[in-house]
Order: structure tokens, then C-alpha cells, then sequence
């Protein structure tokens, strides 16, 4: 035991990291994604995008009445009403409700029934648009990234924010087995190997450690109530919801009266809110519409704070009297607000949402080089086993395999998810369902080859394989919708989203592309190097 | 991107390359083998590149307040970090010069902040 510090945290940077690698990097790319959960929904739905090209020229209050004009129609009886109206990133008018539960119902059949119940209105006419086609869109992506798929969500936070902690000690202990964190800096050596590994896994490490540390600190805080229930334990015995009522006021639900009485008209309520922020609603909850108890919330954008809390005013909704607006929260619970708030990154404009998705991207780049760098190093260890034509250990061969079904597999599983959305039929049943599924079937069958034959070839077909599904995607989307880049490009503002979207996937795809590409010349310049090897050997004269 | 957030990533870059150029590894690659920087220039080099560092800072804050702005500059950071690094890989000398640019910046930067 006369380790050093170092040495030490060396090996708890190692172990910790290399455990949970695999989930962290499909939790990065699902969380890097969700920065535009948004835009890709709205992608994914082209159905939508026409409607989307105009301007809106309707007004908050206007959206908002028509939309309630419309649920009148469609769903009187609802428990709640649930509106978003036309801003920055969202052009149309969403509505969705939820029926008071039916006797017997599961929550998977609740589910379903509530994805049927919403429409979405052009802003331009009023009118119903197109109905989208079935799909989770980005919300799949957001939800994977700490719920996993295929288990309850309890099972998949509880996994998720394991891997989570895991990923807190590797920071940590990163940093402090680092010994020239400052000498180097700005080191990035390329073509050197394991040095070369190294300076990229600690070029994308420590340049954006700030958020790297916030990313994973701020998730597990998410979760909090979840990990350290001890507190909520000890002070409110089994009854959660008490506290979450007391620490939460506005969220508190009104039981229905169960007595007809009809909803204010809802504009007045938009326009006062819209005179005391400066700035119009952009969500609406109605809770018992049409109910002697009925109440209307209206939300904000939190703006220029970090807060994840959307400053909210409720109204009465029979005498359309303001009742509450969002008190000011103590101290405590606006850090929390705060440390959730940075982990949504909801208050970010296009500027820092970019940087959001490039630190992202460099934290998922930073697990995989922490990934790769194991094999290599543990690689050295067989050099000489490896020169006699011998096999690496089953370990480094595993490693080999979840490294390849990882960081080559996944760029695959998320192309063909958005493949699956444009190729799958609109009208087939369960359509969420098979999204998902393909997702896990491409990934799935790309870790089960890496299993197979761990090979460099192999780290080419799939990095190949992925660049072409992720740079084809810009195409598939020309020959499936009329919104193509052609289009999107020189559309309005509310269809850049959707120019942004192939550009992106269109980059990505290059990215993995050059990365076959480099694997390629350096297999062949390997083979040309052994090659000329013996008949130097023959004749040295020659090559004196 | 509004001008002060632009000066404020060319102060960010500016301050990271005047650090970086001094340093042992980096002043031999742009001077050539065995070079070492003189401890004035070391100090002076270095003193330049934290205010670098500092204006930036108050470019974010000034463009964004004191809730986003340091989340802004934050990625900022590690923007220009990274770009410096990618230089001194393939364009040493490109540092040196590119440092420059944080004097213009650092006056657009003030002329801004001063004016609100």
C-alpha cells in the first residue's frame, strides 16, 4: 500500500469509467440530442412542415380561443386541457387532454389513449393541419437518455443515475491522477498512438470540464427526491405527495366540483398576463374545464434566468380572476431551480444551445476515447503474444466487441430510427412501438457482429454503415417529404428547423466517414509497411 | 450573435493562445528546438492573457447578465480552448499572430460595455 495519491485515483478513474461506459455513451448521445427534442419531433412529423412554412400572424390570445373553441368541441368532459401556443421554436398551436380515468384501465392502455388525444392547429387559418404521423420524436430520445426502454422507468433511472454517480467519481478522480492537466494543456499530439488517445480524451475532458462536472452533477440532482428519499422520509413518513404540495404550491391540483359552470373566456386572462411580463404565455393548463372548479394556468419561458420553474399565473376559470402568480421561492429551492434548469438548458438561445449540443457531443467523445484507450493500453500488454501470431485475453477482446457495438453502433441505432420514421407505413398500428424497436434491433445487431468478430474490418463496416445512414438521411427526407434541404433552406423561419436537422445528421454522417476513411489508410499503410519487409531483407544492397 | 458575445470569444481565444505560446512545448514548436521564453516575456505573455480571460468574461456577462452569462462563457471557454489546441497542432505561428486579435476585440468589447 505505498501507492501514491495518483496512482491510485489512477485505477478508480479506470475501473469507474470502464464499468459503465457503454450506457454513458448511449445516455450522452441520447441527451446531447435532446438539447433539440423540439426540432427533431417536428422533423419527424412532415406532415406538419407545410403548415409550419407561414408566418404566424395570429395573436397569443387568438391561438389560445381558437384552440379552446376547438376542445369545447372535441373534449368537454376532459380532466385537462393542455395548450402550446406559437413561439421561437414551436410554429403551430398543439393541443392534447386527459380524460378522467376509466375503471380498470392499465397504465400502458391510458397511455396509448392519451397519445390519440391532441390536434394540432395552422396558426394561419384555424383550420385542423394534416394529422402527423404516430411518432415519439425527440421525446424518445430525451426519455432514453435517463428511463432506458424495455423497464419501468423506476428500474431505468435507478440504472441510469448509478452509471451517473459512476461517471462523477470518474471526473473526479480524473482530474486528480492528471498529472500535467496544466502543462498540457493545449497538448494534442496526433499519429502517436496511445499519446494520441490520451491528449483527444483529455482535449475533450478538461477543455469543457465545466460542463462535463455540471452535466453529471445536475443530473443526478434531477433525480434527487428519487436518490436520497432519506430527508422527504424522515419528514413527511410515506405521504411524498404532501411535500411535493408544500414545496411545490403551484402544482397543487383542484379536485372537480363535479357542477357544470362555463369556462371565462380565455383571451382577457392571456392579455393580462402578457401586460404584467411583457411577454405572452406560451403554455396553458386548464384543469377541470367547464367545472365550478376549473382553473387555468398560464406559463412562461423563465427568460433570463437559469431556473427550470416557469413563472406561472392562475386564474379562476369561471369568474376569470387572477388567484395566484408564482410566489418567490426561497433560496433553497431556487438553487434547485437552478441546478435543474442548467441541466434542460431551457433559458438557451440558438448561440448557447449550439454549445450545449458541441459540449455534448465532446463529452461523448471523451467517454469513447476513455474507452478506447483501455483497449489499447491493456493491447500492449500482448505485444509480444500478438508478434507470435498469438490471441489477445478474452477481456480485451470484450472490450474490443462493446467498444465497437457502442461507439460505432449506437451513430447506427439513431440512424435508423430516423430511417424507420420516414420508411415505416403512416398507418400501421403501433407505429411508437416499431420506432423504438428498430432502434434497439440495429443496435442490437451491431453489437451481436462486434461480439462476433471484434475486428478492425469491423470497425470499418460499422463506421462506414453509420455514415452512410446518417449522411443519406438529407436524401431520404427529399424523396419521402416536399421539405427537403432545397426547400427548408430557402423556406421560412419555422422550416430552418428542419434544414438544421439534415445539416446536422448530414455533418455527422461525414464525420463517421472520415473516421472509416482514417481507419482504412492506417490498415493499409500497416499492410504496405510489412509488405516491402522481406525482399529489403533479401537484398540490402539495394536499399543501402 | 451579437457583437459582444463575438468580441468576447476572440478575447476568450486571444487570452488562451498569449498563455499557451509561452509554454515550453509550444514557444519550441513556433521557435524552434530548445528555445525557452525569457521569464519577462513568460510573465508578460501570461499577465495579458488573464485579462484576456477576464474581459471576456464581463463580454458574457454584459450580453447575457449574471444568470447565462457565465453558462455562456463557460462554452466559450472551451470553443476557444479547443481551437487553440487544433492550432498549435497545425499552425504554431498562426497563435502568435491570431493573439492579436484581442486588442482589437478588447476595445470593442470596452466600447460596448461602456456604452450601456
Amino acid at each position: 500500500m505505498k501507492e501514491g495519491l495518483r496512482q491510485s485515483m489512477a485505477w478508480v478513474h479506470t475501473w469507474s469509467g470502464l464499468l459503465v461506459c457503454w450506457l454513458l455513451l448511449l445516455v450522452f448521445m441520447g441527451g446531447t440530442a435532446a438539447y433539440y427534442k423540439h426540432e427533431i419531433t417536428f422533423w419527424m412529423k412532415p406532415e406538419l412542415h407545410k403548415a409550419a412554412d407561414a408566418p404566424s400572424r395570429v395573436t397569443p390570445a387568438e391561438s389560445a380561443t381558437l384552440a379552446v373553441r376547438e376542445l369545447q368541441q372535441r373534449a368537454p368532459k376532459a380532466n385537462a386541457w393542455f395548450l402550446d401556443l406559437p413561439h421561437e421554436r414551436n410554429p403551430l398551436i398543439y393541443a392534447s387532454w386527459t380524460n378522467p380515468p376509466k375503471k380498470g384501465m392499465t397504465r400502458e392502455e391510458r397511455r396509448a389513449a392519451f397519445r390519440t388525444q391532441n390536434f394540432t392547429l395552422d396558426p394561419m387559418t384555424g383550420e385542423n393541419t394534416a394529422a402527423p404521423r404516430d411518432t415519439r420524436g425527440g421525446e424518445f430520445l430525451y426519455r432514453l437518455h435517463f428511463d432506458l426502454y424495455y423497464m419501468s422507468a423506476i428500474w431505468g433511472r435507478w440504472i441510469v443515475g448509478v452509471a451517473a454517480m459512476f461517471m462523477l467519481v470518474a471526473i473526479v478522480s480524473g482530474v486528480i491522477t492528471h498529472k500535467r492537466i496544466f502543462k498540457d494543456f493545449f497538448t494534442f499530439r496526433p499519429r502517436k498512438g496511445q499519446r494520441s488517445w490520451l491528449d483527444a480524451h483529455n482535449a475533450t475532458a478538461v477543455l469543457a470540464l465545466p460542463f462535463h462536472l455540471m452535466i453529471t452533477y445536475t443530473g443526478l440532482v434531477t433525480l434527487m427526491f428519487m436518490y436520497m428519499p432519506s430527508p422527504t422520509k424522515a419528514l413527511y413518513g410515506a405521504e411524498q405527495s404532501a411535500m411535493f404540495a408544500d414545496v411545490f404550491p403551484n402544482a397543487e391540483r383542484v379536485k372537480p366540483a363535479k357542477e357544470f359552470a362555463p369556462l371565462a373566456d380565455i383571451a382577457p386572462m392571456l392579455l393580462q398576463a402578457e401586460r404584467a411580463w411583457g411577454q405572452a404565455p406560451t403554455r396553458i393548463v386548464v384543469s377541470n374545464p367547464n367545472d365550478a372548479n376549473a382553473r387555468v394556468a398560464l406559463h412562461r419561458p423563465s427568460g433570463q434566468q437559469l431556473s427550470n420553474i416557469e413563472p406561472t399565473m392562475t386564474f379562476d376559470g369561471v369568474s376569470g380572476a387572477l388567484l395566484i402568480e408564482t410566489a418567490p421561492m426561497s433560496t433553497t429551492l431556487d438553487t434547485r431551480a437552478a441546478i435543474y434548469g442548467l441541466h434542460v438548458a431551457h433559458f438557451a438561445d440558438p448561440l448557447l444551445r449550439a454549445l450545449f449540443f458541441v459540449c455534448g457531443l465532446a463529452g461523448t467523445a471523451m467517454v469513447a476515447t476513455g474507452a478506447l484507450l483501455w483497449g489499447v493500453k491493456e493491447r500492449q500488454k500482448y505485444a509480444k503474444v500478438l508478434a507470435k501470431g498469438g490471441r489477445v485475453g478474452f477481456g480485451v477482446r470484450l472490450v474490443d466487441a462493446l467498444n465497437i457495438g457502442a461507439i460505432a453502433g449506437l451513430p447506427i441505432a439513431f440512424a435508423v430510427y430516423f430511417w424507420a420514421n420516414r420508411l415505416l407505413p403512416v398507418e400501421i398500428a403501433q407505429r411508437t412501438n416499431l420506432e423504438a424497436n428498430c432502434f434497439f434491433i440495429a443496435w442490437g445487431l451491431a453489437a451481436l457482429l462486434a461480439q462476433i468478430r471484434p475486428t478492425r474490418a469491423m470497425w470499418r463496416f460499422q463506421l462506414t454503415l453509420g455514415a452512410v445512414l446518417l449522411a443519406g438521411i438529407p436524401v431520404l427526407n427529399a424523396l419521402t417529404t416536399d421539405t427537403h434541404l432545397g426547400v427548408t433552406l430557402f423556406g421560412g423561419p419555422a422550416l430552418r428547423a428542419v434544414a438544421g436537422f439534415d445539416i446536422v445528421v448530414l455533418l455527422l454522417g461525414l464525420l463517421l466517414g472520415w473516421a472509416a476513411w482514417w481507419l482504412g489508410r492506417k490498415a493499409r499503410k500497416q499492410a504496405a509497411a510489412r509488405q516491402p519487409a522481406n525482399p529489403a531483407q533479401a537484398t540490402p544492397l539495394e536499399t543501402a | 450573435m451579437s457583437a459582444l458575445i463575438l468580441s468576447g470569444l476572440a478575447l476568450a481565444f486571444s487570452g488562451f493562445a498569449a498563455t499557451s505560446i509561452t509554454m515550453d512545448r509550444h514557444y519550441a514548436d513556433i521557435h524552434g528546438r530548445g528555445k525557452e521564453a525569457s521569464r519577462a516575456t513568460r510573465l508578460r505573455l501570461r499577465t495579458l492573457g488573464w485579462i484576456g480571460l477576464l474581459l471576456s468574461f464581463m463580454a458574457c456577462i454584459g450580453a447575457s447578465g449574471w444568470h447565462i452569462g457565465p453558462v455562456l462563457w463557460c462554452g466559450i471557454l472551451s470553443l476557444a480552448a479547443w481551437t487553440v489546441t487544433l492550432l498549435l497542432q497545425y499552425h504554431p505561428r498562426r497563435v502568435m499572430q491570431g493573439a492579436w486579435i484581442g486588442i482589437p476585440a478588447a476595445l470593442l468589447a470596452a466600447a460596448l460595455l461602456l456604452r450601456n
